[in-house]
């Protein structure tokens, strides 16, 4: 008859498959919504610098722009943070699910 | 008999890890289609009266004025949501008259007339991505049908 330490052994088995699958995509997705971001920047602060040297953009201008990608920083922080809290739900959501799981294979 | 003795302790502990796990799972809001859509809405308006700030201000005094009381509305509705306080945050941010996203452009533009060109298209460009990142946190959240 099964008993709680086989719950564990198995229980810990599906964690980990569980948390492979789902941290290893949100590492990806991660490292590609920084990346992107910081590629972006460069291509702006490049054109900026362009718009200032030519007079298309005053010195106001260029320091508005500059302090507008901070702001819009801040904004995208907190986006990943949001998604990250998401995340957690969904992961959440699948350890209730695993947890359930391993139980009804281990005592039914 | 001895299983018998072990199922309290372990049952509380899973009883106990589940509900933690499920009171975790209520801290952020859930996904909301109407602020979605108002989100969706105010970037295209917002962009678009933007493209008229080479032109005189006061003959946009009026559009303005409604394209601020939408912002306001939106920013309320936000703040009225329970567990909502990241995409409250963001569009703090972005109506700011202090900040140098939307509301800082339209307070420019009322101080100094009229805009050049090329600023407007470059604050274009943020406020475009400023818009997505409220739009990008508001898609992930979850349907209150996923929470367990």
């Amino acid at each position: 008859m099964p008993n709680f330490n086989d719950f564990i052994l198995t229980l810990k088995d599906d964690l980990l498959e569980f948390a492979k699958e789902n941290l290893d995509e949100y590492k990806d997705e991660l490292l590609k919504d920084g990346s992107e971001f910081v590629k972006k920047t460069k291509k702006d602060l490049e054109r900026w610098t362009e718009g200032l040297a030519a007079g298309t953009l005053s010195e106001k201008d260029f320091e508005f722009l500059l302090k507008g990608k901070k702001d819009l920083a801040e904004m995208e922080a907190l986006k990943q943070l949001g998604l990250s809290k998401i995340r957690i739900s969904r992961i959440t959501n699948g350890i209730i699910d695993v947890i359930a799981g391993s139980a009804v294979k281990t005592f039914l | 008999m001895k299983t018998t003795q072990r199922n309290p302790p372990y049952l509380f502990t899973i009883v106990f890890i589940s509900g933690w796990l499920i009171s975790a799972c209520s801290t952020m809001s859930v996904y909301s289609p109407e602020a979605y859509k108002q989100a969706v809405n105010l970037k295209i308006e917002s962009l678009d009266l933007m493209s008229f700030a080479t032109k005189s201000y006061n003959d946009y005094d009026e559009q303005v004025a409604s394209l601020r009381t939408e912002l306001k509305k939106a920013y309320e509705f936000a703040k009225g949501r329970p567990n909502n306080e990241l995409s409250t945050n963001q569009w703090e941010i972005l109506i700011d008259e202090n900040r140098n996203l939307l509301g800082g452009f339209l307070k420019r533009w009322k101080e100094e007339e009229t805009l050049s060109e090329m600023f407007i298209l470059e604050t274009q460009l943020l406020v475009s991505d400023a818009f997505d990142t409220i739009i990008g946190l508001e898609s992930g959240k979850l349907d209150a049908s996923e929470l367990k």
